[in-house]
């Protein structure tokens, strides 16, 4: 039965998997269902809305004649555009752990769509700020891009996944400042002026939002086995309870603690994008995941948490130093290795996210992605508004608020594994079942709910790192499916 | 030794050079054209309405005083009012980096002899709306300002007109987006119920 059953598994997928048939395996160029189709449909999506959410700015000289702005409407619209995404990516999570990735990213890439058609009716600085506000909300897609690629890939190469599917993804934050220009001219050159040939070319960033949102509902699949409308109802997947789920998510510190530091390495992407010129180039380093991953195998839990740690500081540092400086070519070089840092920090961070709670996987990571934003909104706020602080001084108080954020790091523990001052626990309950089990009470054991949480603790033995995973494992007392 | 000395000079030279180089200040200009702008009164559409401009010599002025000028380029300048929260509009005494006059109404040489020349002006389409007067700039051979003339006060707060833009909206275009829009939302509930009879079907096998 059971080498029929491991036959049977190894037929049915494309590439390599484990006992949650998550992929071992990171192949960039196949587009196999479902676990690498998932991920080319996930970030092409997330691309789209960030296409669609940063399409304003480059257009603004014309928009702003157009509908009488003034600097404090630019700034204000800009501010909305980031922190409509807080609360939608916590909400977002909520729907991921919920209904489900697929379903749950399709609608609001869908539901965002109407305020990018929207923005070509704008009228008023009011109007503006508006399609801003509820266009920004379609940056949540980026927790359901983490969770889905979490649920698709194991912890191997999750880092990995995550990291290229968010960062390809932010390239459209990027990719628009040239895309909507060459649209804009190209229309005018059409016939159209130039009062009308901009609102016009907000139907392009629409349109590929509209069209992500059917493949992904056309062509995607939330887990290896199946959607999990599919699995609720053959009862093979939990359909869980959102007061618990939510209970474990605002009640693990660590999860807290990942969303400020968040705020300090995606939020200062974001305000930076800002208040600097913004010119083309790679957001969110994929770098940073793998690096994530590499140090994962070497050293565990702890080789992740550090090298998060030092990275993050270290971008910190050079923020620092990017507010002193004085001239031109020397700042441009400071920014790119401060931006490689930040980067590298932000795919880092979600390395760590999907061992934080298997249960309550989609609150933690949009809690995190929601910190991002949160960062964003405070920095500007505080350093960049008005003219309290000049430029520079803004950038270098940023770097010094970067570092002590940082700091919190050092609190994450893990009793299975450790944290970064200390090792794994040596009394009583210390396996990864035990924390992952801890999610579930007694009598939700005794149904059943538990059993993905169960192969989950398994594979994330990787956590431990090589010199002490290497060791044999006793298995437990509960029953697995696979020898 | 020859060299460093040779590049020391040039890089001297060249700073030197930068300096005399063209940073005309508009307060070392003198207002010595005498301009008027006449339009139907109101607000100003643009795109529709005309502003006829004339501009002259004021005649109070010493002989020889417009022996240098050569061009008369007359341009269209925000009122302090409109400038107000916008950078990219700020009035600066260095005319190359100055935005006040960023839209031309016209060019033309300039003839002497105290004459009174005028243009007509339809309000172009891609003027936002705001608070206008208008100057006109006189140009040496060297295509630099020596001279000018407003239509308004030297504080900028008279005589001012409004210009109202186009919206750059059609009825198309607005059609277009609430359908795309109602689209997106319906194709989302066509989703849900797809879903739905997907998995009654599973269920019923």
């Amino acid at each position: 039965m059971e080498i029929s059953h491991g036959s049977y598994n190894q037929k049915k997928f494309a590439l390599p998997v484990d006992s949650e048939h998550k992929a071992t395996e990171f192949r960039l160029f196949s587009a196999a269902a479902p676990h690498m189709r998932a991920f080319h449909l996930s970030w092409i999506s997330f691309f789209a809305c960030f296409v669609s959410t940063f399409a304003a700015p480059p257009l603004l000289p014309i928009i702003r004649d157009n509908l009488d702005l003034t600097a404090t409407d630019i700034g204000n619209a800009g501010i909305a555009a980031v922190s409509g995404a807080v609360f939608a990516r916590i909400a977002m999570g909520t729907a991921c752990d919920l209904f489900g990735p697929r379903l749950a990213s399709a609608t609001l890439t869908l539901l965002t769509a109407p305020a990018v058609y929207c923005t070509s009716i704008a009228d008023s600085p009011i109007s503006f700020l508006l399609v801003r506000f509820f266009t920004g909300f379609s940056l949540a897609t980026f927790v359901s891009t983490q969770f889905w690629m979490s649920s698709l890939f194991s912890g191997r190469v999750v880092g990995t996944a995550n990291g290229v599917a968010g960062g390809w993804g932010n390239l459209g934050g990027g990719a628009t400042q040239l895309i909507m220009p060459l649209v804009f001219d190209l229309i005018q050159n059409i016939g159209a002026t130039k009062f009308t040939a901009w609102r016009i070319a907000f139907f392009i960033p629409a349109l590929f939002q509209t069209l992500s949102a059917y493949g992904i509902f056309f062509l995607g699949q939330d887990l290896p086995d199946g959607n999990y409308s599919e699995l609720h109802k053959s009862g093979e997947k939990h359909k869980d309870n959102f007061a618990q789920v939510f209970h474990h998510a605002v009640t693990n510190y660590r999860g807290w603690i990942l969303a400020l530091t968040y705020g300090y390495c995606f939020g200062v992407e974001l305000t930076i994008d800002n208040i600097i010129a913004q010119y083309f180039y790679d957001r969110f380093n994929p770098g940073g995941g793998m690096l994530s991953d590499f140090m994962a195998k070497r050293f565990g839990m702890r080789g992740r948490l550090w090298t998060l740690w030092v990275v993050q500081t270290l971008g910190g540092v050079f923020c620092i130093i990017l507010g002193q400086v004085g001239s031109l070519g020397v700042s441009v070089a400071v920014m790119l290795v401060f931006s490689v840092f930040v980067q590298a920090a932000c795919g880092l961070t979600f390395g760590v996210v999907p061992f934080v709670s298997r249960r309550s996987l989609g609150i933690i990571s949009g809690m995190t992605g929601g910190g991002g934003n949160v960062g964003a909104v405070l920095t500007q706020v505080i350093f960049f508004r008005g003219s309290r602080y000049s430029t520079e001084t803004g950038l270098t108080l940023m770097g010094v608020m970067m570092i002590c954020c940082t700091l919190l790091i050092t609190l994450i523990y893990f009793p299975q594994w450790g944290g970064m001052f200390c090792g794994p626990s040596s009394k009583g309950k210390t396996t990864e079942e035990d924390y992952y089990m801890s999610e579930w009470s007694s009598s939700e054991r005794e149904k059943g709910f538990h059993r993905a949480s169960l192969k989950f603790s398994e594979n994330s033995r990787s956590e431990r790192g090589r010199k002490i995973g290497s060791a044999a494992t006793p298995i437990d007392g509960t029953p697995n499916t696979y020898v | 030794m020859a060299i460093n000395r040779f590049l020391f000079a040039s890089v001297f030279v060249c700073c030197l050079v930068a300096t005399c180089d063209g940073i005309v200040s508009f307060n070392s200009l003198k207002p010595t054209l005498t301009v008027t702008a006449t339009h139907k009164g109101g607000v100003l559409k643009a795109g529709v309405d005309n502003v006829t401009v004339t501009w002259m010599l004021d005649p109070s002025v010493p002989a020889g005083t417009d022996s240098s000028y050569k061009t008369i380029k007359v341009k269209l300048c925000y009122a302090p009012v409109s400038q107000v929260d916008r950078g990219w509009r700020k009035t600066k005494d260095d005319l190359s980096k100055d935005k006040t006059c960023s839209h031309k109404i016209v060019a033309k040489p300039y003839v002497a002899g105290g004459a009174v020349a005028t243009a007509t002006w339809t309000v172009q389409r891609d003027v936002p709306t705001a608070k206008y007067f208008v100057r006109a700039y006189a140009h040496d051979a060297a295509d630099m300002e020596v001279a000018y003339g407003q239509t308004t006060s030297a504080d900028k707060k008279t005589n001012l007109f409004d210009i109202e833009a186009v919206t750059g909206r059609h009825v198309s275009l607005d059609i277009a987006s609430v359908c795309f829009s109602a689209f997106s939302v319906v194709s989302l509930f066509g989703f849900f119920f797809l879903e739905r009879r997907k998995t009654k079907i599973a269920e019923a096998k």
